[in-house]
Formats: structure tokens, C-alpha cells, sequence
């Protein structure tokens, strides 16, 4: 795939792309546009290549989650490390959704975005790219790096554990 | 039930998706802001790079003056070490002193009557 026709597909991407980094970072709003950024890098300067064995959505949303990782350990690095962040840069990631983002939402969505961050991570993950993304559960599996019949597993508890943290959310409203 | 759930479910997620579109911000800028912290983080390893150098090149020079300067050489003669192990006296036998000296042969060390 030449250089042109990647932005070109990425430049479609873009949108689904920055709601998955957004997932990943916990609706950080600034987490998610570094992650993104860094993937771009990835994917343009031929860091992250696509060999063609699954779709590109897949496969880019697969070097997001990694990059969010990534980011994460970074992080959570610097933590531990007082002079950690001499070597590693400035931080992006500290995994709390951004709160002018959370102020703006509306109620709905936020109590969603509420039971979401309640699930384990893999669920999150799961739902995510199966009810935003509109990707199907084996998709979902090879972005997350598990197996399907694991996907289908987080998909299912997923599921009913975030049906049970919206009646709650909606009893407390 | 599950289907109406899912119904529900899916509403939901549209409804964040249509959020958050409205929020995302524009491809290009994206990539543009991305090249620009390339050439930063670039810039950023040169200089720390450049400043690891400086370190070593200066730790090198402090070093080596002081050396020079306190002219204090540490000279082993190797020669003249000894080790001795904790369990030598282990090796010391009783009488080894006999084992160590040869016994004189001739005309004062032997006695004819005997012969």
C-alpha cells in the first residue's frame, strides 16, 4: 500500500479510530489524541506495517490498543521513577477521563461511559468494538490479542455486568 | 428480553459514538501534530544524547587529572604474596619434619655392628 492510499484510509478511519483510542485511554480526551498521534507515526513512517492478513480497521485499531499500552506502562513508570520522565518525555496517559469532556456529556452517555470504566478492561475492550465499532466478535478478537472463544466470553459477562451498572446508575439518578 | 437489551445497548453506543465524533478532531491536524512531536522527541534525544557525552566526557577528564594528581600508585609485588587457606594445618602431618631432610649415608651414619 503506497504512502497516499494509507493517509487516504486512515483519513476514512479517523473517526472509529479516535472513539477506539478514546476507550483506551479511558475517554482521556488528551491521552487519546497522543495515542493516536504516536500511531499515526507508527503506521506512516512503516514502524507498524500492514501485511494484509486481516482488515485494515483491525489492524489499526490493534497498533492503537498496543500504543495505549504502551503508554500506560509509561506511565505508570513514571510514577515509580522519580527521574523517569527525563528519559521518557512529558506524561499523556493518567487513565481519567478528561473532565471538560465529562461535563459536556450528556446524561446517558455519561452514565454509560461510568459503567463502562466499572467493567475489567478486556470487557470494556469487547463491547467496545463490537457495539461502537460495529466489528464482529472474531474482529474484536484479534484486535484485543485473544482468542474468540475468549472474546465471546468477555462479550457475554460483558454484557449483563454492564446491564446490571446501568440499572444502578439509572436507580441512583 | 436479551434482544431488546441489546437494542438498548447498541442506542447507547450510538448515541456515545455520536458524541464523541463530534469531538474528534480533524485528521489532518492530527497528523500534523504528530510530526511536529516527532521533530520535538527528535530534537529531545540529540540533546540527551549530546548531554550523556558531555557527562562521560567530563567524568573521563576528572578521573584521569586526579590520578595524576594525587600520584598515588597502588604497586603489588606479586612475587612476594603468599596466600595461606584456612585449612593448611590440615595438610601438616605429625613428623613430616623427618620426611624433609634425607638421611645420612656414610661413614658416621652407619654402624658396622649392625651390618
Amino acid at each position: 500500500m503506497s504512502p497516499a492510499d494509507l493517509t487516504a484510509e486512515l483519513e476514512q478511519l479517523h473517526a472509529a479510530a479516535f472513539g477506539w483510542a478514546l476507550s483506551c485511554c479511558r475517554w482521556d480526551r488528551t491521552a487519546a489524541e497522543d495515542v493516536l498521534q504516536a500511531t499515526y507515526l507508527k503506521l506512516l513512517d512503516g514502524r507498524a506495517r500492514f501485511d494484509g492478513r486481516s482488515s485494515l480497521r483491525t489492524f489499526v485499531f490493534g497498533v492503537i490498543a498496543r500504543t495505549a499500552r504502551e503508554a500506560r506502562r509509561r506511565s505508570t513508570l513514571r510514577r515509580w521513577l522519580p527521574l523517569a520522565s527525563l528519559v521518557l518525555g512529558p506524561e499523556a496517559v493518567d487513565g481519567r477521563p478528561d473532565p471538560a469532556t465529562a461535563l459536556a456529556r450528556a446524561d446517558q452517555t455519561a452514565r454509560l461511559v461510568r459503567a463502562l470504566g466499572r467493567l475489567s478492561a478486556r470487557q470494556r475492550q469487547v463491547l467496545h468494538l463490537v457495539f461502537y465499532e460495529d466489528l464482529t466478535i472474531a474482529e474484536a478478537a484479534a484486535v484485543a490479542g485473544v482468542s474468540v472463544g475468549t472474546a465471546r466470553t468477555h462479550y457475554e459477562r460483558g454484557k449483563a455486568a454492564l446491564r446490571r451498572l446501568l440499572e444502578e446508575e439509572n436507580d441512583r439518578a | 428480553m436479551i434482544e431488546r437489551d441489546d437494542h438498548h445497548l447498541r442506542g447507547a453506543f450510538e448515541a456515545l459514538r455520536r458524541e464523541d465524533a463530534a469531538g474528534t478532531p480533524p485528521f489532518q491536524a492530527t497528523v500534523a501534530a504528530a510530526r511536529a512531536r516527532q521533530a520535538v522527541a527528535r530534537g529531545r534525544r540529540a540533546l540527551r544524547l549530546g548531554a550523556a557525552v558531555v557527562v562521560a566526557v567530563v567524568a573521563v577528564v576528572v578521573v584521569s587529572t586526579r590520578r595524576e594528581r594525587d600520584g598515588v600508585r597502588l604497586e603489588l609485588d606479586l612475587a612476594t604474596v603468599r596466600w595461606q587457606a584456612p585449612t593448611d594445618f590440615l595438610l601438616k602431618l605429625p613428623g613430616d619434619e623427618l620426611l624433609r631432610s634425607l638421611p645420612q649415608l656414610g661413614p658416621r651414619g652407619l654402624d658396622r655392628r649392625t651390618l
